[in-house]
């Protein structure tokens, strides 16, 4: 049987799928041999940094999305431990809010928007960001589809 | 010198016989007033000091070139109309737009960058170092080379004839595009009144945009025209990506849907990830999983468009002790329940491939799930 499966190998093994795949799956599996609780937090953040890892550093929002998580494990951390001095110096380095004069040829309002929804869209400019939402789209139609195959397949 | 032109001349031959034929044609367009000459000395493709250079030398060339072929005799001849450097952008100025024909025609043809570095380089330099006599003998070179080329579009174009043409015309239609674009630029800066040009020019990874008529000619514009082309490449490239984005018009309508896309599988993801924490691993899925997640994918993504998925019946399926109560309400909304089951069943084959006994294995997860689900 084992032959017959190996040729179904997806076209490109290190495609961002793949990759993602392979990074969810193992992460999924750690999480679910601990006994934790929370486990939906901690399943959704394996999700979101096994994708932003799969794409790597070549775009802007999985870089951004990456260091959101880093930050946030951080500050989880420091606060257990009750350094609160760290806290506050390793504020979050976010880049000087650009003057957004572009979005006001495109809609204010929805540009806003469209920043928030896109990791790492506060500090790009009009063109970039519509690049990086497109990017960011196709990845999560990936990262959505791995997910209901994986789902479908552990829940028997 | 006598070289150079001898090893021109044979070349020019098969483009001879062509050009003949639109002679008048290119008489028609040199027969506009003098001021042209300046838009020629544009066509050499020159930037503007070492233009003025070839001005100089171009009254020892006139009688030299008298016999020449007659385009380039008229062209010499009108180069020496302006002797005066500094007519050159004023008279550009005056005449480019009658040049339009000539110019419309040279921007229907798709420009080879890489051959027009060279190129470049290669006549700046050539320029650059021989001064005297073998810039005259290469102007009307390159000129009757120009104009030679600047007769093969038309006969190109109207004969629209599908051979590849020779080696030899190719590198010369490759430098009369390369002129092409050069007209272009220098369209656009004389209008503007800009000497930045020549470096533009050779920069070729920026997009060369012509100034439309009627419109405004600063750098300022310019960009902010390049930017606003740019932003609506992004925007039809994001519209293909949404589905259903192809028949709303306009670009607020557009973000919308974008941002409705965006939320909508964010959301989903979220979900998926709220199941998954749900849900018990097979103890044997292993190395296989992989593949059966690639193949599962295929199946899911050839069947199951991307919905919105309702929240309120998920909570459901963790208080069921039954595990066939578990897969039917499980189901997306709107997918058929028999395309379902069919991928079910398969992914349930590649995923089972190592596992030994199905049944037992099953009443194994349902008691890890409903131990695992009571938090």
């Amino acid at each position: 049987m084992n032959p017959k499966t190996y040729h179904h190998i997806s076209s490109n093994p290190s495609s961002v799928k793949s990759r993602f795949t392979r990074g969810f799956l193992r992460a999924f599996k750690k999480i679910k041999r601990q006994q934790r609780p929370y486990l939906y937090g901690r399943v959704k953040i394996a999700a979101d940094k096994s994708l932003a890892l799969a794409v790597g550093s070549r775009r802007a929002w999985s870089r951004a999305l990456l260091w959101k998580i880093h930050y946030k494990a951080w500050r989880q951390r420091s606060r257990f431990n009750n350094k609160k001095k760290l806290l506050k110096e390793n504020k979050k380095n976010k880049k000087n809010k650009k003057k957004k004069n572009d979005d006001e040829e495109v809609g204010f309002r929805h540009a806003k928007e469209l920043r928030k929804l896109v990791p790492g869209g506060e500090a790009m400019d009009l063109c970039s960001l519509l690049d990086e939402t497109a990017h960011y789209i196709k990845c999560l139609i990936t990262q959505v589809q791995v997910m209901k195959s994986v789902d479908q397949i552990y829940s028997f | 010198m006598e070289p150079r032109s001898s090893t021109i001349g044979p070349s020019l031959d098969p483009n001879a016989l062509d050009s003949f034929q639109f002679n008048e044609e290119i008489q028609q367009l040199m027969t506009v007033p003098q001021e042209n000459a300046s838009s020629f000395t544009a066509l050499l493709e020159l930037p503007a000091p070492q233009a003025m250079e070839l001005l100089h030398h171009s009254p020892e060339s006139n009688d030299s070139a008298a016999p020449a072929p007659a385009h380039s005799n008229s062209h010499t001849v009108t180069v020496d109309a302006h002797h005066t450097p500094y007519h050159f952008p004023v008279g550009a100025n005056l005449t480019f737009p009658s040049n339009i024909a000539l110019i419309e025609r040279a921007a229907r043809f798709s420009v080879f960058a890489e051959n027009i570095n060279n190129t470049t380089t290669d006549k700046s330099n050539h320029n650059n170092n021989n001064h005297s006599p073998e810039t005259t003998e290469s102007v009307p070179s390159n000129s009757s080379g120009n104009l030679g080329k600047v007769k093969n579009e038309p006969a190109e174009s109207d004969s629209n004839k599908p051979n590849s043409p020779p080696p030899a015309e190719n590198k010369r239609s490759v430098k009369r595009k390369e002129r092409e674009k050069k007209v272009k630029v220098t369209t656009k800066k004389s209008k503007s009144g800009a000497n930045e040009s020549s470096e533009d020019a050779e920069k070729l990874p920026y997009v060369h945009v012509r100034a439309r008529r009627g419109q405004a000619t600063d750098s300022h514009s310019l960009a902010e025209r390049a930017r606003r082309e740019k932003i609506n490449a992004r925007m039809k490239l994001l519209q293909e990506l949404v589905p259903g984005c192809n028949k709303i018009s306009g670009t607020a309508l557009v973000l919308d849907e974008i941002i409705n896309h965006v939320q909508s599988l964010q959301r989903q993801v979220e979900f998926l990830s709220m199941r998954l924490a749900a849900v018990n691993p097979r103890i044997d899925v292993n190395l296989d999983s992989t593949l059966a997640v690639e193949v599962s994918t295929l199946y899911i993504s050839s069947f199951h468009p991307i919905q919105q998925v309702a929240f309120p019946w998920v909570v459901d399926p963790l208080m069921d002790s039954n595990l066939s109560n578990m897969v039917m309400p499980l189901m997306w909304p709107g997918g058929s329940s028999q395309s379902k089951q069919t991928t079910i069943s398969t992914a349930m084959a590649f995923g089972c491939t190592s596992s030994a006994c199905l049944g037992q294995e099953k009443k194994k997860a349902t008691t890890l799930l409903l131990q695992k689900t009571h938090f």
